[in-house]
């Protein structure tokens, strides 16, 4: 969210209110289902899973599941999926209302495999993808355990705490009156009872009771007693359950209250949780997005991390609030293994994580199974909460972490190899005034020398913030505007936010109002919110007819004055409603099918940047690919673009926790992430900003973003000192494109994304597994970005294989650091401590350009750090940088490596693309011998060619000057 | 494709003088001393000096120049990272010698409009400067009367100063009689209010009897409620009754009353019922004194010469200091005359004072002038008094949303367009060009304090121009305003023709 000096009504309260409100946000205790299931009790489970009910598939499997308290049969659906993975759906065998079964996040459906039953006793049955990868169904209490070859790795309902809220309806007026005092007395459990038993008493007949009426809900939920009950569900139930009634006195199940905020509930409790643990690991990572440390913490003392899409104002940090995005997916680590959960659900959810001391845990039945876990150490436990829904659940049984993010990337989609400006640097404001401001802008940067791709403009731009229109004084001629930007390769990125100014005269409203577009109020009107034009309306994505509306708007003869250079920006698309419950929709606004905005909240952002990315593809008939930054995101959100972490402050610790919500993005998927460099709230100082463009330089996504009531802070605008530091930072960036896009290029084919924990590439070594201030960008790049203030020197993590002898070598002085541990490293203003690993071969462009489109047929340098054998190899990927075209073949994929005194560069397929680039400069550090001679051999000519070089003996730096190799065809160097 | 050895024309990308450090027949030496390479390295697309210098032509080196001829136009430098990125840098093209780009040479273009450019520039300098030249004369003479009127000013003061107190010796004579006068007169006053008094009570009193007697029926020197409610005169709400609540209220509460009571107390709270019945034949005396009437007229000051800035004066407090009369003064009718001796002294004292007074309001005007031209003669006008002139000129300008307002060594100002509040945006602060052209940027500090945000200020940038003339306004940050303000005051000398003013201008 933006603040805006017009918005005074509906977010004064929040507005100037020094870091968050947690009083706008709710609290586990502030959220019923939440409390409810918190307080579930440990073991025994109420649920018991009928074996006897076992129905196999060739490649699914079904269980009835019981409460045997409320004697309500849910189904378990077990499903085999390719590459080591189960799913797992559990519902209500006979439910009275269907459950929204998540679309949208998945690529495809699964590829599904054969299921195996390996083992069938009494108590329980064991289905396997394999002997090894394999889950033990427990009949009583119910209670899944997933093997792979590391052994027992995922528990679920361990400790008992299923619990599924079955549809149901609402039997009496007297359960209304019963909730309804216990929510005032907001009363303990016990208390809630006795006063359900002192009103049950006192009214002879529900019928008496005076209600006061409530529209909504009385019209859905008429006064019925147990028969009729009985009668309107298809498949009744054996026995009316008893305990029903207790269950019904719980607050907060028929209608709920926040603030001034009413939840109709008109379809009563829905939700569901259960506990999953993972034996053998002591670290969970994921379920963004939090401010939070990459390793989850412990939540016992506090409230559980939240997966609700919300636009929180000056975010805390450290918190496991909910933020603008959700993906709920966690992985465990073991010592050397990691496998994941992704808990496929669009509902508000809430996830307990506990550290579990060890023993007592797993019950002595697993020693029994075939293979079977012995007695757990400590481990980490997760306890997921969800409002509404199917039950989905997905088991990826890795055994390494990689393979644990293919296997969830396999799932819900990679990231499409982005342009090639779309990883340079993006120049934001809110905003940037007009077309000459624009101008003066990018003037400016070209004076200072500093390299510039995307200029952007905030919701100022618009009429009246009419998305889809501009300004017609400040940005009367935004062709003339694009054309200059183009004439230096340069791209524009404008702000589409989902929220639809009520303005009679506004195409897109009269469109949407006269095609029911808009989500409805529970009244069946179109509902009507606040938010930066005022009175807005919300276009339903849910509705294909929508989708497809939405993608038309971007065609070059729909949004006037855009150029194939205009990419774009979804904001607010959580959606944000400054009037609505924690400033988003509320819960019982209805959607296209009839679904409640409750079962799909955490979808809708996601939909609206599907539908803008078809049109970023159909305007320009699927030739550019499509950049799209969103905020608000959910699994699978990664096929479509960027996400950044949203409105931050300039405040050292926003820079800090930049570096684990990326990290923690990037491990659930999210491989394009980055936070508004300078901190978008508040005015930072000069030091702080300089360590943020060093750090952002090294992050994903690279963008500076301002808030409007901050100062000016483009880095033109600072002293020679700044400038100079800055502009090399931007520049370390720019040298770096050609590796990360080869990151790119390789997170479209294996899922793995760019920036990685430490763990990702050594998973062996303990050490690493909660470290979040320092990371990997792809294999080859240690990067320990300066986040304190007025630092001289930072410790650095480096870690190593198993021979403890990973060498890695300081880019820029090429000191070399060999060995496991922390080194303390001494920084100045202009130090960024990165360094590469010996062992590998890092392409770079080193003639800075205004753009990165102008650097398009630079020439190459290599550089080649050895591992202790003299070894090091590398990847370099090549295309046009913009187009589709890769997908066709046009596109060079290298190998390079390099060994005893040779070193190659070999396609790695079939691609092959005419680029005009060339290798400069090949440098090689750590070789301990000069050669005498050096010669280079290109593929297809006989011609051996002898290289100029260069050999510093001190530092053991080779620079072989000039060696002229095309990319593309394939060569060799010789060293004599 | 790169690399541009053995082309004819020579060593591209460096200026000509600087050729002959370029010399093939020798190894070039890195023109910081750091590296001997091969001349064949020069300009081959290989950055071997760290300066740059051996790569004049190329985009080899990331912090090398390329010197675009542009024969026909400026010659000028290019940083090596525009060589051959696709876009003519150079009006020569001459930078995009490799990749084919097509550039077209537009120098001679561009030197013809330049020269026109610069031949407009140059007479709008010259005419400028003519006119600062003007400016300056006024300034100086200005400055020059200013110093003169302060002499003058401080004579006149001195002089003034000894009236001053020369009549204030006076006034305090004539003041002394007239105190003494005026004592005696109130006790004359004071002692006829008191009789007038002392008549009206017995008069009251007289009157409260007579209506006790006739009240209290039974004539027992008590009045009871019995005797009220049998009154019909009592009747307070027109039920035609006389409750006992109303006899009551009219015993204070109680349900009887003796005549001491009466009079003090139930005679005002009767009487109004009593006259309603009776048409009590003498109208009620006014039992209460008339508070005094407030001040009079104050005493008139001849208005002088007045200057600017009137608004900033307030003449009201210190008039009211001269007001020496008593605040006690009787009623206007019961005020009794003075008799002719004493009005002798008063108006003498009077008299007095005004002339005391007249000294003062001088003195103070004096001062004030004093102030003002001290003021003004602090302000920095320039170092030849050329700003002098615009001081007391306010200019301004029109955006979409509102007109801004700058008056030089005052302040400067913004109000809406359409309607609302000026709102000041900053007053006359200091000079804050840069250290070699200070006079080039006016500072205008502590504006209106913005809603949760800093004092507003506003920076104004001097140009040379013809006229006086604001040429834009912006708020680049929040609540720090710019101007672009053209005038003669910033136009520097004239030199040369408009072609050294070409050829000065970019390098």
């Amino acid at each position: 969210m933006r603040l805006n000096r017009n918005c005074l009504f509906f977010i004064l309260s929040f507005c100037y209110v020094k870091g968050v409100d947690k009083g706008n946000f709710k609290s586990c205790e502030q959220s019923s289902f939440c409390k409810r299931h918190r307080a579930t009790r440990e073991t025994p489970s109420a649920y018991i899973a009928d074996l006897k009910s076992l129905s196999l598939h060739k490649e699914r499997a079904f269980i009835d599941v019981i409460n045997v308290e409320a004697n309500i049969p849910l189904t378990l659906e077990i499903i085999a999926l390719h590459n080591y993975a189960f799913r797992i759906k559990i519902q209500e065998k006979n439910g009275l209302r269907k459950r929204y079964q998540v679309e949208n996040a998945l690529v495809r459906e699964p590829e599904t495999a054969p299921i195996i039953l390996l083992e069938k006793k009494d108590d329980h049955i064991v289905l396997g993808l394999d002997a090894v990868n394999r889950m033990v169904i427990q009949g009583n209490p119910f209670r899944l355990d997933l093997f792979n070859k590391d052994g027992h790795v995922i528990t679920m309902n361990g400790r008992g705490m299923f619990k599924f809220e079955h549809y149901r309806t609402r039997k009496t007026l007297l359960g209304k009156a019963i909730s309804k005092v216990a929510e005032v007395v907001g009363s303990s459990g016990s208390l809630t009872h006795r006063l359900a038993s002192w009103i049950g008493n006192l009214l002879s007949s529900p019928e008496e009771i005076p209600m006061e009426h409530n529209p909504e809900t009385d019209s859905q939920i008429e006064p019925l007693d147990a028969e009729e009950v009985q009668q309107t569900s298809e498949e009744p139930p054996a026995e009316v359950p008893v305990n029903n009634d207790a269950e019904e006195t719980e607050p907060g199940m028929w209608e709920e209250d926040y603030k001034s905020h009413h939840d109709s509930k008109p379809y009563g409790p829905s939700s569901f949780g259960v506990d999953l643990s993972f034996p053998g690991s002591n670290h969970v990572y994921g379920i963004p997005e939090h401010a939070d440390s990459l390793a989850l913490r412990d939540t016992l003392n506090g409230d559980p991390y939240r997966l609700y899409n919300l636009d929180v104002f000056e975010y805390e940090l450290w918190s496991p609030m909910a933020l603008y995005g959700a993906i709920p997916f966690v992985m465990a680590k073991g010592k050397e293994g990691a496998v994941g959960v992704y808990w496929q659900n669009a509902a508000e959810t809430w996830v307990d994580v506990r550290d579990v001391p060890g023993g007592g845990v797993v019950s002595s039945l697993m020693k029994l199974v075939s293979g079977g876990a012995s007695e757990p150490g400590p481990h980490k436990e997760v306890h997921f909460i969800s409002e509404s829904g199917l039950m989905d659940v997905f088991f990826l049984l890795g055994p390494g972490p990689k393979d644990v993010l293919q296997q969830y990337t396999g799932l819900t989609g990679v990231t499409p190899l982005p342009q090639m400006f779309a990883i340079a640097y993006h120049q934001c404001r809110w905003n940037y005034n007009d077309q000459e401001d624009v101008q003066f802008v990018h003037e400016n940067f070209d004076k200072e020398d500093m390299p510039l791709d995307v200029i952007w403009l905030d919701i100022e731009h618009t009429d009246n913030k009419k998305y889809f229109t501009w300004d017609p004084i400040k940005f009367s001629d935004s062709l003339g505007m694009m054309k200059n930007l183009s004439d230096k390769g340069r791209k524009l990125v404008t702000i589409v936010d989902p929220h639809i100014k009520r303005d009679s005269n506004y195409f897109i409203h009269k469109d949407c109002e006269a095609n029911g577009f808009y989500i409805k109020d529970t009244n069946g009107k179109d509902f009507e919110g606040w938010c930066w034009p005022g009175s807005s309306s919300y276009p339903d994505f849910f509705n294909p007819a929508v989708r497809e509306y939405w993608k038309e708007q971007y065609a070059f003869d729909k949004y006037h004055g855009t150029t194939k250079d205009v990419y774009i920006w979804n904001d607010m698309n959580e959606p944000s409603v400054f009037n609505g419950p924690e400033v988003t929709m509320h819960k019982d606004k209805l959607h296209h099918g009839g679904w409640e905005h409750r079962d799909v909240h955490n979808i809708y952002g996601m939909l609206v940047v599907d539908s803008t990315f078809q049109g970023l593809m159909a305007r320009g008939e699927n030739k550019l690919r499509p950049f799209i930054l969103s905020r608000s995101f959910f699994a699978g959100s990664q096929r479509y673009g960027a996400i950044w972490t949203g409105d931050n402050g300039a405040e050292w610790g926003h820079l800090q926790v930049s570096i684990p919500m990326v990290l923690s993005l990037s491990i659930a998927g999210m491989a394009f992430t980055g936070g508004d460099v300078g901190g978008f709230f508040k005015n930072p100082e000069t030091d702080l900003l300089i360590r943020w463009y060093q750090a952002g330089a090294y992050q994903p996504f690279f963008r500076a973003h301002a808030h409007e009531q901050t100062r000016r802070r483009e880095p033109y605008l600072y002293d020679e000192t700044t400038k100079d530091i800055i502009r090399q930072a931007i520049r370390q960036r720019y040298a770096l494109l050609p590796y990360w896009y080869t990151l790119f290029y390789e997170n479209e084919k294996t899922g793995i994304p760019p920036m990685r924990p430490l763990w990702l590439e050594y998973p062996k070594d303990s050490d690493t597994f909660a470290l979040d201030d320092v990371y990997l960008l792809g294999d080859s790049l240690l990067v320990r970005p300066v986040t304190e203030s007025k630092a001289t020197s930072v410790k650095v993590y480096f870690p190593s294989d198993e021979s403890a002898m990973t060498i890695w070598y300081d880019v820029e002085t090429y000191e070399t650091f060999t060995g496991r541990g922390y080194k303390s490293i001494e920084v100045d203003m202009y130090k960024i401590p990165v360094f590469q690993r010996g062992g590998s071969i890092i392409p770079k462009k080193l003639r800075p350009r205004r753009s990165s489109v102008l650097m398009q047929h630079d020439p190459y340098t290599l550089v080649v750090a050895l591992d202790e054998e003299g070894k090091a190899s590398g990847t370099l990927y090549i295309d046009d940088g913009e187009s589709f075209d890769y997908r066709e073949g046009k596109y060079v994929y290298g190998h390079l490596d390099y060994q005893r005194g040779k070193l190659s560069f070999r396609f790695l397929d079939a691609g092959r693309y005419s680029d005009a680039s060339w290798v400069e400069r090949i440098i090689v550090a750590g070789l301990r011998l000069k050669p005498h001679k050096i010669f280079a051999q290109i593929q297809g000519t006989k011609d051996h060619v002898e290289l100029d070089f260069k050999y510093e003996a001190k530092m053991h730096i080779l620079t072989i000057r000039k060696p002229k190799l095309p990319m593309n065809y394939e060569w060799h160097l010789q060293f004599y | 494709m790169y690399g541009i050895d053995g082309v004819d024309l020579g060593i591209d990308g460096i200026v000509m003088f600087c050729a002959t450090l370029y010399d093939p027949s020798h190894d070039f030496t890195c023109l910081d001393g750091s590296e001997k390479i091969p001349f064949s390295y020069i300009n081959d697309d290989y950055c071997d000096c760290k300066d740059g210098s051996d790569e004049p032509g190329t985009s080899a080196c990331p912090n090398g120049m390329f010197f675009c001829r542009n024969i026909g136009y400026r010659s000028h430098y290019i940083p090596s990272s525009r060589v051959n990125d696709g876009i003519c840098d150079c009006c020569d093209g001459s930078d995009e010698w490799a990749t084919g780009t097509n550039c077209t040479n537009n120098c001679y273009e561009l030197g013809a409009s330049a020269r026109e450019e610069a031949k407009e520039k140059h007479d709008i300098q010259q005419r400028g400067y003519q006119l600062k030249l003007q400016y300056s004369e006024q300034g100086k003479q200005s400055r020059k009367e200013k110093q003169e009127k302060f002499e003058i000013l401080q004579r006149e003061r001195s002089e003034i100063e000894a009236v001053k107190l020369e009549r204030e010796a006076l006034k305090e004579a004539a003041e002394i009689p007239e105190k003494e006068a005026l004592e005696k007169h109130r006790a004359m006053e004071e002692e006829i209010r008191s009789q007038r008094q002392a008549s009206e009570k017995q008069k009251r009193d007289e009157e409260a009897l007579a209506a006790f007697e006739q009240l209290d029926s039974n004539q027992d020197g008590v009045l009871t409620s019995d005797e009220i409610m049998a009154k019909p005169i009592f009747d307070q709400n027109g039920d035609g009754l006389v409750s006992e609540e109303e006899a009551k209220f009219f015993l204070s509460g109680q349900t009887e009353m003796t005549r001491e009571e009466f009079l003090n107390t139930g005679f005002v709270l009767m009487k109004p019922y009593l006259t309603h019945e009776e048409e009590v034949a003498s109208p009620p005396p006014s039992s209460t004194v008339t508070p005094p009437a407030e001040g009079g007229e104050l005493p008139e000051i001849p208005e002088g010469e007045t200057d600017e800035e009137e608004e900033d004066f307030d003449h009201g407090e210190a008039d009211h200091d001269d007001r020496t009369e008593d605040s006690e003064v009787l009623p206007v009718e019961e005020t009794l005359p003075y008799d002719p001796e004493t009005q002798k002294i008063v108006d003498e004292a009077k008299a007095a004072r005004d002339a005391y007074n007249e000294a003062d309001r001088r003195l103070r005007e004096i001062e004030r002038d004093l102030k003002n031209i001290e003021d003004s003669m602090k302000n920095d006008y320039g170092p030849e008094e050329e700003f002098s002139p615009l001081h007391g000129h306010c200019f301004e300008f029109t955006d979409r949303e509102y007109t801004y307002k700058f008056c030089p060594f005052d302040y400067a100002s913004q109000r809406p367009k359409h309607g609302g509040s000026e709102t000041r945006l900053g007053q006359w602060g200091h000079w804050a060009g840069p250290e070699n052209n200070k006079y080039s940027i006016m500072m205008l500090e502590k504006g209106v304090q913005c809603w949760n945000g800093p004092q507003r200020s506003c920076k104004v940038h001097f140009t040379c121009g013809v006229d006086n003339v604001i040429m834009s306004a912006s708020e680049p940050n929040r609540c720090e305003y710019e101007m672009n303000f053209v005038t003669p005051t910033a136009c520097a000398p004239p030199t040369g023709s408009p072609d050294d003013l070409l050829a000065h201008d970019e390098l």
